[in-house]
């Protein structure tokens, strides 16, 4: 687009020159121009010779021709977007020229809202991209994955390092009360909104994908994170929490391009909790080789000199497989003046870390464009995709990790008849094979677009898109073989499938006015309507208690279970968009949206808001010094309404999934009701921001504050059960986010072989709940289980933060006992038995919301060479670590291995006097003749919450790449345009106090707001991968 | 040109104005409907009925030591606070559906379910009075407050009587729908309801005997509408797409998922340790070791060194309280039995010999005790006491047995002030309990986060209005 107004631009300016060329005839230069970035030639370069005003442009295919006056005289080469070169002619009839792109001025457009792609000047809000290098540097098999770290004020986690595994995306913070809700932004790929929700499995958790994980990351050009209310405000209610616009590839004109991409990655765990290997099988120090307990009985080395085979295994590090991941994308592309195409197919396999545990995902995408006459254009696409893959139960697994014996080999886990093989247990890699969960997903993204310019200051244009998947699930537990003597992982067996359908539509209509009234004053309107409908249905089946052992089919199942959930969403909108440019310099937006929901009370279901945003590029209009390239001040004021879920107003009734019995279907008042006077919710947001360029963009920063206010929250207040109901849905409730958000870029070093270019952010969010409902102390979004009353809850509070997570902790001398939080300052306070004293008083022990994230990338080139390493981080965080939990309770901790040691605990007595009663950290009686019972860890330690919620911060090392291009000299004598050949190394932890797997990893999944409970999640993952991209 | 446009558009716009309302309207809930038939709330009633019978027996059954857990300084043998916010939510469930079934039998005068619907409104709101004390009622149910105000244990007792009586008249009614295979626990048999509320009935009642308002001549009358024999038991029997309770902990536990083991006190009770007779009813009730044993676990202390599995008696799959199919038994004639020997004691102690052993009988028919053992054990010196000799511990220790895993004997234990043979404060007993035996449950964390200011402020040790 870019290149296109520019190639008009130095067309025109080409006639001019005209007259002068002719009065010149030496002798003639020829040559073609190309890019470095991809080796496509360059349309509309503009050749001068320097000292004149004698020039050309090139042609479509590149080339160009011109005059010179003799060997002495020099060529400028200069384009939009990339580095002006100057080239004396010598004595040469052929000048080839590549040009590089310029750094730091790449991001002049943006794609906003709908589409449409906007000059970032002009923007009066903060939005940031990234480009499709940045996106498939990565390697994350998952788009939402790519972002991490990479654009100021948004939040990337990793539910897990399953093969698939979803991940979250949170902008500017929490904004809703509900612990229900989806906090995530809106997904729009080419201006269509797309499905990303995640559906967890029902039962043990499963680690299933977000539905952005069926979009090849091959087939992105760029995105761009839209993150204030400003920027979405022409999206409407489902862009609430921000937007991700997608821009796929699309064909160019000139020849046919095809490329290649293919890579081979391989995975293993990225870190282990520090585990004990001295003590085995048994409890109070005993060993029993039968033994539930794993790791309470005797010293491996003591036992072993009567039992020889009785040693440790190193389970925890041979349980988990080595993962293979094996990605292969073809695309072609191509088109002429008259149209263009792009066309791909991927395949992406992988294995995990926890063995069976595997996810597939192939895609094919087609999309196309035609200008059929001047007036009128149109373009589409189809992408397909099929993904799913084995969801082993890692909770579960992780589970019978704990329990498993440190001194069984955990992988001899199957006799000869196909039955477990164990001493007691249920082996963990028995249970991840047998007990399956497959998902089967076939998506089809598809859109058409219209464009109808019947004069330069109208057009019309119209989209319709629609995304439609069906998810085939099937989960099997086996029942008994009927073997003797086996250990079934179930008495009767399992076997549920699970059918989902859901088809988005989305229609979108606009006009755009475009006014010059003079030189000084350009307008632009857009009118439009927007229509969305979501419908869904999900069906579950489910049998147990097989008739014949190892037959799957629900007719072999003696019980029958059924249900089903469907749900309509409508959405119709109606939208302005006015836009005033004076000057170049002051550039003012209005927008104005009405939506109408089918899901809100009818007299309540039409809300209007508005948004205005300014930007103002002082730098054009001020004289500033000379190293100050670009600058620009930007306010913006915006409101979005919200609507809520279809089919929750009023009272209903529900038949439980139990029903029928004995032929009778029961009903029971449903214990949610929706208020029938329920109104939209509405955020209000302010922005403010600097961008600013230095020393030809060789520097930029940018800083924003944002404020939003969430108010009049549709939220499930729990209401008490003897009202009839438990839950009533109402507006209710205010949530407050505000934070700064830093960027910082720069190209300290840039010559003709060697470049250095830094991309650097920094976001801090502020939360605070501004009020819930009155009557109402607390919201619970989530808890989690701990041993002995040291499970923990996180829950709203009004004026406290979103995230806070709550539990029991060591009595505190001095504590106040109005003070909510835990002062881990003050001294513990041991008790008469020596031991620290326990209260059961829920105290705020941490929050699970990061205070600061942020990234840094360093991207280096010389010659062909490539390095890049992108390191992000986020402080301020702590989480419920329920693994720590779990090892205290089994012994497994490394710091048990001081269960025969005497300890004075560090505290004082109720009196404040300084404790000095030593006491034994073991099992059972002691050297001291005193019974410890079942000792320090399991009475005690495993007891109290605030042992197990702690920092969760951490600095990895998310991307190093290593990448070569072969030099176009080596290329020649090939049929290749480009190659490439790169390394990289993804989510390598280089520090984090949390003693555990990686601590990104969470149970909720990535549709889940209850992210401090890290649970027995799936482990995070480190990978190395070798690329290697062909063009052709 | 642009004027037509203009006109097309507004012509659109229009259209697509008026279409919008239907387009939009299609928010009617197409997976809950908006009403339910009686049937279907009746079906639901009485099956979360029973199930609340055994979900506030499986936490008393541990407190009355029939279970102990297999865990040491277990909260739930120790008496420690424990949340019980799901027992509640499913006690207020069933009556806020019970609310709708009583509403909906009054506009159509369906008599019979609206006598069955009180009967079981007493039966779920007694027991909620009987484990929590004060309880929100009458701002209840119907949305009229968000934080409803909780009502006078005693004036509930009232309540629990009018609704108990009312539905015994219009039990006796006519009506203008019969009740069939939707009641769970009669199957419409309408007799047989008037009977279990007259059984209710004397059961509240004698909750009562220490209070000013027992009326033994009252109670006595209601026994005598009550059940004829085992055969009237109210109950409800499991199904193959949902096994009993019990038996899924049964189950559950033989999977590991340990649940369901002996407190050494019951098993004491009935092996000739505490008293001179072996119980045949022992090896009817509950599992032994691997041995053949019958080996208990003292509430309080856990299992010790012992197995998972093997070492311990537990509930087993397949008994006549664990089969799958079992039924769960809300009210018995073997109970009715009991009230009648308390109830009769002191002023007709013929009447209530008689009833205390035909209330043995009656639970050794339905665990089908051979003729012989059950003869051997009703003339056994320690058993047939006569009638002079009887007293109330006698009787208490076999309605204790016959009401195995039934949440009534935690009532009659307040009120007996856990004078069972032989039974101590578990070991590692909650230490605010001040070496006494709980009380009443602590209210539900749900009640008091979303209802705290009416939430009433007790300790475990605080007695409920008749237990005084």
């Amino acid at each position: 687009m870019k290149r296109r107004f520019t190639l008009y631009f130095v067309l025109l300016t080409c006639f001019l020159l005209q007259g002068s060329v002719l009065l010149a005839q030496q002798r003639t230069v020829s040559g073609t121009i190309t890019s470095t970035e991809d080796g496509e030639v360059l349309p509309g370069v503009s050749i001068v010779i320097e000292g004149t005003s004698t020039g050309t442009v090139s042609d479509l295919e590149g080339n160009y021709s011109l005059d010179v006056p003799g060997p002495n005289a020099v060529l400028l080469f200069s384009f939009i977007g990339f580095a002006t070169r100057s080239e004396q002619v010598a004595n040469r009839q052929t000048v080839n020229i590549a040009l590089s792109p310029e750094a730091g001025d790449l991001d002049e457009f943006i794609v906003t809202a709908f589409g449409i792609s906007q000059e970032k000047k002009s923007l009066g809000y903060s939005a940031q991209s990234i480009d499709a290098e940045a996106i498939t540097k990565m390697k994350q098999p998952n788009l939402v994955n790519a972002l991490q770290g990479q654009v100021a004020g948004v939040q990337v986690t990793n539910s897990g390092g399953a093969p698939g595994q979803s991940a979250r995306i949170i902008i500017r913070g929490i904004n809703s009360l509900d612990p229900g809700a989806d906090n995530q932004p809106l997904f729009v790929v080419d201006g269509v909104p797309v499905d990303n929700s995640t559906i967890e499995s029902s039962g043990t958790p499963r680690g299933l994908s977000n539905r952005m994980a069926d979009v090849n990351p091959n087939d992105i050009e760029s995105m761009s994170v839209l993150k204030g209310a400003a920027a979405t405000a022409l999206y409407g209610v489902r862009a609430a929490n921000g937007a991700v616009i997608i821009t796929t590839k699309k064909g160019k004109e000139g020849q046919i391009r095809v490329n290649y991409n293919g890579s081979v990655g391989i995975e293993e765990l990225n870190r282990l909790p520090r585990l004990q290997d001295e003590y085995g099988q048994g409890f109070s120090g005993q060993y029993q080789p039968n033994s539930f307990w794993p790791s309470w009985g005797a010293p491996i080395s003591q036992v072993q000199q009567t039992v020889p085979d009785h040693r440790y295994q190193d389970n925890w590090n041979r349980a988990f497989n080595t993962g293979v991941q094996v990605d292969n994308s073809v695309s072609i592309s191509g088109g002429n003046e008259k149209a263009t195409f792009y066309g791909s197919i991927g395949n992406l396999t992988q294995e995990g870390i926890i063995p069976f545990s595997t996810w597939d995902r192939t895609t094919a995408k087609l999309s196309g464009s035609v200008k059929a006459n001047e007036k009128f254009d149109f373009s589409g696409s189809i992408n397909f995709s099929n993904t799913g893959g084995n969801r082993v139960p890692h909770d579960r697994f992780m589970e019978r990790m704990m329990y498993w014996s440190e001194t069984t080999d955990v992988r001899d886990y199957i006799n000869e008849d196909g039955t477990m093989r164990t001493y007691g247990n249920t082996n963990p890699i028995y249970d991840a094979r047998f007990a399956t969960y497959e998902d089967d997903v076939n998506r089809i993204i598809g859109n058409i677009n219209l464009n109808y310019n019947p004069t330069d200051w109208l057009s019309f244009s119209y989209r319709l898109g629609n995304d439609f998947y069906s998810d085939t699930r099937t989960e099997i537990t086996p029942g008994p073989k009927g073997i003797d003597g086996e250990r079934a992982l179930s008495s009767t067996g399992l076997l549920e499938e699970t059918r989902i359908n859901s088809r988005d539509l989305t229609s979108n209509f606009y006009i755009t006015l475009k006014k010059q009234f003079n030189s000084d004053w350009n307008t632009s309107l857009r009118l439009g309507n927007d229509i969305f409908e979501r419908r869904f249905d999900r069906i579950t089946a489910r049998g147990e208690n097989f008739v014949i052992p190892e037959f799957y089919n629900l007719n072999n199942t003696t019980q029958i279970f059924a249900s089903q959930g469907k749900s309509l969403r409508r959405l119709v909108g109606f939208y302005g968009d006015l836009m005033v440019d004076y000057k170049n310099f002051l550039f003012l937006n209005l927008t104005g949206r009405n939506d109408i929901s089918s899901t809100l009370p009818k007299d309540n279901n039409s809300f209007f808001y508005p948004s205005v945003n300014l930007g103002y590029v002082f730098s054009e209009n001020l004289s500033l010094p000379s190293w100050v390239t670009f600058g620009k001040l930007r306010a913006s004021w915006a409101q979005v309404g919200k609507d809520t879920n279809p089919h929750i107003l009023g009272a209903t009734y529900a038949s439980p999934s139990i029903f029928p019995l004995n032929g009778q279907v029961g009903f029971t008042r449903n214990s949610v009701f929706g208020d029938p006077n329920l109104r939209p919710e509405l955020t209000t947001s302010l922005e403010f921001g600097l961008q600013t360029a230095f020393w030809d963009n060789r520097a930029n920063f940018d800083v924003t504050y944002y404020k939003s206010n969430a108010q009049d929250q549709i939220i499930p207040v729990p209401i008490s059960d003897a009202t009839g109901f438990s839950s009533y849905i109402t507006n209710a409730g205010e949530i407050e986010n505000s934070g700064f958000e830093f960027i910082l870029g720069g190209t300290p070093v840039q010559t003709q072989d060697f470049s250095w270019s830094i991309n650097a952010n920094l976001s801090i969010n502020n939360n605070e709940i501004k009020s819930i409902r009155e009557g109402i102390d607390e919201i619970v979004v989530g808890s989690q289980f701990g041993y002995v009353g040291s499970t923990v809850t996180m829950k709203l509070i009004e004026g406290e933060a979103y995230g806070n997570i709550f539990g029991s902790s060591y009595q505190r001398l001095g504590a106040d006992p109005d003070n909510l939080f835990l002062d881990r300052s003050l001294p513990v306070i041991i008790g008469a038995n020596g031991f620290p004293v326990r209260t059961g008083t829920q105290l705020v022990l941490g929050n699970a919301v990061p205070k600061w994230i942020g990234g840094i990338r360093n991207d280096f080139t010389y010659k062909g060479f490539e390095l890049s390493f992108l390191v992000d981080f986020r402080t301020g965080v702590e989480q419920y670590n329920q693994f720590a939990n779990f090892l205290s309770a089994f012994g497994k901790n490394e710091f048990t291995e001081a269960r025969e040691d005497f300890r004075v605990f560090e505290g004082v007595l109720a009196d404040g006097s300084p404790n000095t009663q030593e006491v034994w950290l073991g099992q059972g009686v002691g050297p001291d003749g005193v019974n410890y019972g079942a000792g320090y860890w399991r009475n005690h330690y495993r007891t109290t919450s605030e042992n197990f919620v702690t920092d969760a911060s951490f600095i990895k090392l998310r991307n190093l790449t290593l990448g070569y291009n072969l030099s176009p000299e080596i290329l020649e004598s090939t049929p290749f345009r480009s190659a490439r050949v790169s390394v990289a190394a993804n989510n390598i932890i280089l520090y984090t106090p949390w003693d555990g797997f990686d601590p990104e990893s969470f149970s909720a999944g990535a549709g889940g707001n209850a992210v401090g409970f890290t649970g027995l999640g799936f482990p995070g993952v480190q990978s190395v991968f070798f690329n290697l991209n062909l063009g052709l | 040109m642009k004027s037509i446009h203009i006109r097309l558009l507004g012509l659109l716009l229009l259209v697509g104005l008026s279409s919008c309302e239907e387009f939009l309207d299609v928010n009617e809930n197409p997976n809950n409907p908006e009403d339910a038939p009686i049937t279907g709330l009746m079906t639901n009633a009485t099956y979360e009925t029973a199930l609340n019978v055994q979900r506030v027996g499986s936490t008393t059954s541990n407190y009355v030591q029939y279970l102990a857990s297999p865990n040491p300084a277990s909260a739930s043998d120790v008496m420690d606070p424990l949340n019980f916010s799901g027992t509640w939510f499913n006690l207020y469930n069933v009556m806020t559906d019970l609310t709708d079934l009583i509403s909906k039998a009054e506009e159509s005068d369906a008599g019979h379910y609206l006598g069955a619907g009180q009967v079981l409104m007493a039966l779920n709101l007694g027991m909620t009075v009987d484990i929590f004390g004060d309880v929100p009622y009458s701002e209840g149910f119907d949305f009229s407050s968000v934080t409803p105000t909780y009502d006078d244990d005693e004036q509930l007792y009232a309540e629990i009587m009018r609704l108990l009586d009312s539905g015994i008249q219009n039990l006796a009614g006519s009506t203008t729908i019969s009740m069939g295979a939707d009641d769970f626990i009669f199957q419409g048999d309408v007799e047989k309801w008037g009977k279990f509320a007259n059984v209710l009935k004397a059961r509240f009642m004698l909750h009562t005997k220490g209070t000013g308002s027992y009326n033994e001549s009252e109670l006595l009358a209601a026994l005598d509408n009550g059940f004829s024999g085992n055969e009237d038991d109210a109950f409800v029997t499991f199904f193959e797409q949902r096994f009993n309770p019990w038996a899924q902990v049964a189950i559950n536990n033989a999977n590991l998922l340990l649940g369901g083991w002996i407190s050494t006190q019951f098993i004491e009770a009935l092996d000739g340790t505490s008293y001179p007779t072996v119980d045949p009813r022992l090896g009817l009730m509950i599992g032994t070791t691997d041995e053949g044993e019958f080996v208990g676990v003292l509430n309080g202390e856990g299992r010790g060194d012992a197995p998972e599995q093997g070492a311990r008696s537990t509930l087993v799959p397949g008994q006549f309280y664990t089969s799958e199919l079992s039924p769960l038994l809300i009210a018995t004639y073997a109970e009715q039995k009991f009230i009648e020997a308390e109830a009769a004691l002191s002023t007709d102690p013929g009447r209530a010999y008689a009833a205390y052993l035909a209330g043995i009988e009656a639970h050794m028919d339905m665990l089908e005790v051979p003729q012989a053992e059950k003869d051997a054990y009703l003339s056994d010196p320690s058993v047939a006491v006569g009638a002079q000799a009887l007293t109330l511990d006698t009787i208490l220790k076999e309605k204790w047995v016959a009401l195995f895993l039934h949440p009534e004997t935690w009532n009659d234990a307040r009120r007996f002030d856990y004078g069972y043979k032989d039974m101590t404060v578990p070991a590692n007993l909650n230490a605010d309990l001040n070496g006494q035996f709980i009380r009443r449950l602590a209210y539900p964390d749900n009640e008091v986060s979303r209802n705290g200011q009416n939430v009433p402020n007790v300790t475990l040790l605080d007695r409920i209005w008749w237990d005084q």
